[in-house]
């Protein structure tokens, strides 16, 4: 890592990284906890319901914190890695989940 | 707390920008807000009285509901009885034409002679008014690009808190409790800012976060069905064969039959719904004053119409199940509806004060702006850029638009059904006449003459809100008075205006010592009487 003083000049390129692969890592972080917690997708049940709340408290923290990577670049490189991660193990584990 | 100061900068200056983007939008929604925390006093201050001569008796409702069914077909798909008729809720029955009760309400009562009187009279137009500003602010768009944009702003909103708390992170211990009053007023701005925040921390996430879901709850459930699985459509309610000739229970017995399953809760609507494919349905609203509640002011059963049996509980407060209990947790601490009047009251505080952290919080940009750009270039003429100068009116403008124009129609909801047909569009023009005249104010006469004669103004307005009461009060045949909690509105309305009148003359003050370059500065410099100008010191450290 280098030791580059970080800046909100790059706000864009860290900010759409938390928008747009923050949005798909917090899509996935709900859906392990729909595959191997208590977590449902679906219609209206409760827990479908606590699921989808998730949503916002994830997506708005990774909105946040997206800010303290180096760069944009390098924020698509780790949210987007994490999204591979994440979604290989949801959909390598069993399809769909539900 | 150590924090690298390169973070630090970053953060403020991300606090500042997301600050600016939807401080304003958010002063709106949390003014209207704080107001909507006492809807039901309000509704019923400015509702007219009961146009019937008296509610239908409720052992008679069956009749009356056949009687509305036989003359208004159109009733039949949903309908409402109301257990306890009040101004705000006049008639025992209501249904609405249009889709999704879009159209026109009507209202039913049967006479003491047994005759049908129908009308579309219903409660006033002004809390909805109300309402509507706290969600969408106004927003003259689709209601679906308003909620998105909406969304965008709670998000921004919850930066903003992320981005503060990192920011006074460093100085915490140092700064919390400590209000410097003194000579540097920027200083104590920030100081109340920072304490009105902290203080008020966990009210504004909870805030953010449960608005991010009301604006994006569609998106979020359809990319997880997408993404996730677990779509089509949800599996048919179960619905118990009804007996050919079954005739569904009067509300009398529906209420017996609570009384027995549920006996803390307390029935106040019974909502009929009926489609030919799953026959009649019934949502009971009501609420339990020992929990919270997933709408504002109720929570809901379903119940079987035709033996009072409870066939859905998960939305009735006391009879939930953890999973559901937690998802209505979520709503209840948006709403404040636990706890009874304290938490109301503290609701309504909280959500004023962060109307006034949204104020400060821009003002506080504004001078550091001006700071900011003065660095290095203190020979030069000092002046304030465009942008704050715009920042500033619009700030002063919208701010104290919002307040006097809310003040204004609330008090028009005694007058204008006398005067006018269109309630509604009325309150609702007078709203944006005083909102967009007060930001046309401010950009003529500046923020700092502008916003001492708009706090005038809107202290004028709020004094309007007791002044229509009296008038009703002596007046024969204007207006009327419904006592009870509805003198609160009155009260509070007098608070008010001393609260914007105090205001007033601070600012005025303020501006006839402001250095220069403030926003504050008003055209004339009077620095020699500086030194007599109030208890906080006002000099020209503005």
């Amino acid at each position: 890592m280098s030791t580059q003083k970080l800046t909100s000049r790059n706000w864009f390129g860290k900010a759409s990284a938390g928008a747009i692969p923050g949005f798909a890592l917090s899509l996935a972080l709900c859906g392990l906890f729909a595959r191997f917690g208590p977590g449902e997708v679906g219609f209206f049940s409760a827990q479908a319901q606590v699921t989808m709340w998730l949503m916002s408290p994830l997506w708005a923290c990774i909105l946040s914190f997206c800010f303290l990577f180096q760069s944009g670049a390098r924020a698509w490189l780790w949210l987007g890695g994490a999204n591979v991660v994440l979604w290989g193990l949801l959909y390598g584990s069993a399809l769909p989940v539900g | 707390m150590k924090i690298r100061s390169d973070i630090i900068r970053m953060y403020r200056d991300i606090h500042s920008w997301v600050g600016i983007v939807c401080g304003l939008a958010l002063f709106i929604a949390f003014y209207a807000g704080a107001i909507t925390m006492f809807e039901t006093p309000l509704q019923r201050w400015a509702s007219p009285p009961v146009q019937f001569d008296r509610p239908t008796p409720l052992e008679k409702t069956p009749e009356l509901v056949e009687r509305v069914l036989a003359e208004y077909p159109e009733a039949a798909g949903r309908y409402e009885i109301v257990l306890q008729t009040s101004p705000e809720r006049p008639a025992r029955m209501s249904w609405s034409t249009g889709p999704r009760g879009g159209g026109t309400t009507y209202f039913a009562n049967l006479g003491e002679d047994g005759t049908l009187q129908v009308n579309s009279e219903g409660p006033s137009a002004v809390g909805q008014l109300v309402d509507d500003l706290h969600r969408q602010v106004g927003l003259p768009f689709d209601h679906e690009i308003s909620e998105s944009i909406m969304g965008t702003v709670s998000l921004l909103y919850f930066i903003a808190l992320v981005s503060g708390v990192i920011v006074l992170l460093p100085t915490l211990v140092k700064d919390l409790f400590i209000l410097r009053i003194g000579k540097n007023l920027k200083r104590l701005w920030l100081d109340f800012h920072n304490a009105l925040g902290l203080f008020s921390l966990p009210f504004h996430i909870i805030m953010a976060l449960t608005a991010v879901v009301f604006a994006f709850h569609h998106q979020f459930y359809d990319a997880q069905r997408a993404t996730l699985g677990g779509g089509g459509r949800p599996p048919a309610e179960a619905h118990a064969e009804v007996p050919d000739g079954a005739e569904a229970l009067s509300p009398l017995a529906i209420i017996a039959r609570l009384e027995e399953q549920a006996p803390a809760f307390r029935p106040a609507t019974l909502q009929y719904h009926f489609e030919e494919e799953h026959g009649l349905e019934l949502r009971v609203g009501g609420v339990n004053p020992r929990y919270g509640m997933r709408g504002s002011t109720m929570g809901f059963a379903g119940v079987d119409p035709y033996s009072g049996a409870l066939t859905m509980t998960g939305y009735m407060p006391g009879e939930q199940d953890g999973w559901f209990a937690t998802v209505t947790s979520f709503f209840a601490l948006h709403f404040g509806n636990f706890g009874g009047n304290p938490v109301r009251w503290g609701y309504f505080i909280l959500g004023l004060a962060g109307a006034v952290l949204f104020y400060t919080g821009n003002l506080l940009w504004i001078e550091t702006h001006r700071k900011k750009r003065r660095k290095g270039y203190e020979d030069r003429e000092v002046r304030q850029t465009r942008a704050a100068k715009v920042l500033g009116a619009l700030t002063v403008g919208i701010s104290l638009g919002c307040v006097a124009g809310i003040s204004l129609t609330i008090a028009a909801a005694k007058l204008l059904p006398q005067w006018v047909d269109n309630v509604a569009g009325w309150h609702f023009g007078l709203y944006y006449a005083v909102f967009l005249s007060a930001i046309a104010w401010a950009f003529v006469r500046g923020a700092a003459r502008g916003s001492v004669e708009l706090l005038y103004a809107s202290a004028a307005a709020t004094l309007a809100i007791p002044f229509t009461s009296l008038v009703s009060a002596v007046v024969p045949g204007l207006g009327w008075n419904h006592g009870g909690s509805t003198y609160l509105i009155d009260l509070v309305a007098v608070a008010g205006v001393f609260a914007l009148v105090a205001l007033a003359r601070k600012t005025a003050q303020r501006i006839r010592s402001a250095p220069e370059e403030s926003i504050w500065f008003a055209g004339r410099t009077v620095r020699g009487a500086a030194k007599d100008t109030g208890p906080v010191g006002v000099s020209s450290t503005a």
